[in-house]
């Protein structure tokens, strides 16, 4: 019990500090928003390339992303989380760029419930063949299986995030797992 | 994808995080500069006392500069006020005789004190870094040591100089944020375990 209380505080402590950037970086402090950015790089970074499957892109989308959350710092509400401010600016940068490059999202009308324990494959394997596998999903199937696969969201911020009725999100996920399934099976993303 | 060895079942399992393969501040620091220009006619101006109620090591930092400008000025322009110092005291020289700047001896040695206090401090969090990320910090350190003695070479050869003395402060001011990011930022990553 100790030790959950003593998480908590941690916890709480970090928020602080991560707070008190945010005061310094809305002041126009440069260097509080390169500590901001220094600690929440890799996972914008992460999701951008999950979602565009370029190197280029994404290290393009995730400078816009920072970018663009510098100029919208004042509309950062306090004691909510940064990472997940950072995602959803970081989202409609790659949707917005999808747009201009004329790659609509694909998705599917039937709605299934999302059961993350069900993500579960029957064999373990490597994580390049489970990436390889996320990649070759269409895109809207990648999107939600990233978002809430990956990093946790629930159907509801994963479609908000998105812009797609929270039902579309179910149904592109259930279609997402089953692809992932078959192609880790029959050995397609290898 | 980087090539990964690990076996997984589930997406769940797969790192959130994947740093970029270089380093993206400098384009996103350029980009914001002109951001910055525009925040700093628009923001709001604020209490110095609550700006440093924010981050203390800033105002620690902010208080050490001035302490470093007066002390400089001090040696340069002020009237030699001078004090005997005590035998085996800092400044005593064989004997005792010698006359050394109050000023500048007092300013000397809070700035000592400061700054030794911080790298101690900070001496620990570097132990405890993964070591590419002990290496940049050591090398900041580093470049800020080499332009320092340099500056203050320098300053020996033309002790007038004001802008060899800014830059002198400017180096102590810059040392000062880069151990207290340290202190901060890995002292906290430290704490929750990351």
């Amino acid at each position: 019990m100790a030790d959950g209380g003593t998480a908590g505080a941690r916890a709480v402590a970090v928020a602080d500090i991560e707070d008190a950037l945010v005061a310094r970086a809305r002041r126009g402090d440069a260097r509080a928003f390169e500590r901001l950015y220094r600690e929440h790089a890799g996972r914008v970074h992460g999701l951008c390339l999950r979602m565009a499957r370029d190197p280029q892109l994404a290290e393009d989308y995730t400078q816009e992303t920072f970018i663009r959350a510098w100029r919208a710092l004042d509309r950062f509400e306090a004691r909510s989380r940064m990472s997940t401010w950072l995602h959803r600016i970081a989202v409609n940068v790659i949707l917005e760029r999808r747009r201009r490059r004329d790659l609509p999202l694909e998705f599917v009308e039937d709605a299934a419930e999302y059961d993350r324990d069900n993500d579960t494959l029957d064999t373990p394997v490597e994580e390049a063949e489970l990436e390889a596998a996320i990649g070759s999903l269409p895109p809207g199937a990648r999107d939600v299986l990233t978002l809430c696969g990956i990093y946790g969201y629930t159907h509801g911020e994963a479609a908000a995030m998105l812009g797609i009725a929270e039902g579309t999100c179910k149904a592109q996920l259930h279609r997402a797992r089953a692809l992932v399934r078959a192609r880790v099976a029959s050995g397609e993303a290898r | 994808m980087n090539e990964h060895e690990r076996k997984v079942a589930s997406p769940g399992e797969l790192p959130q995080e994947i740093p970029p393969a270089r380093d993206l501040w400098p384009g996103i620091a350029a980009a914001i500069g002109a951001a910055d220009d525009v925040r700093a006619v628009t923001a709001p101006l604020e209490p110095a006392r609550r700006r440093f109620a924010v981050h203390p090591l800033l105002g620690l930092a902010a208080a050490i500069s001035c302490v470093a400008v007066g002390m400089w000025l001090g040696r340069v322009s002020a009237p030699p006020v001078t004090v005997a110092a005590a035998p085996g005291e800092p400044g005593a020289a064989p004997g005792g005789a010698a006359p050394v700047p109050a000023a500048s001896l007092a300013l000397d040695a809070r700035f000592d004190r400061a700054r030794e206090e911080l790298l101690r401090d900070v001496a620990e969090r570097l132990a405890a870094l993964p070591p590419e990320s002990r290496a940049k910090v050591e090398a900041s350190l580093a470049d800020l040591q080499r332009a320092r003695t340099d500056i203050e070479a320098a300053l020996g050869r033309d002790p007038g100089n004001a802008l060899l003395q800014a830059m002198l402060v400017n180096s102590y001011q810059d040392e000062m944020r880069v151990l207290a990011a340290v202190r901060d930022t890995w002292g906290y990553q430290e704490d929750v375990g990351a």
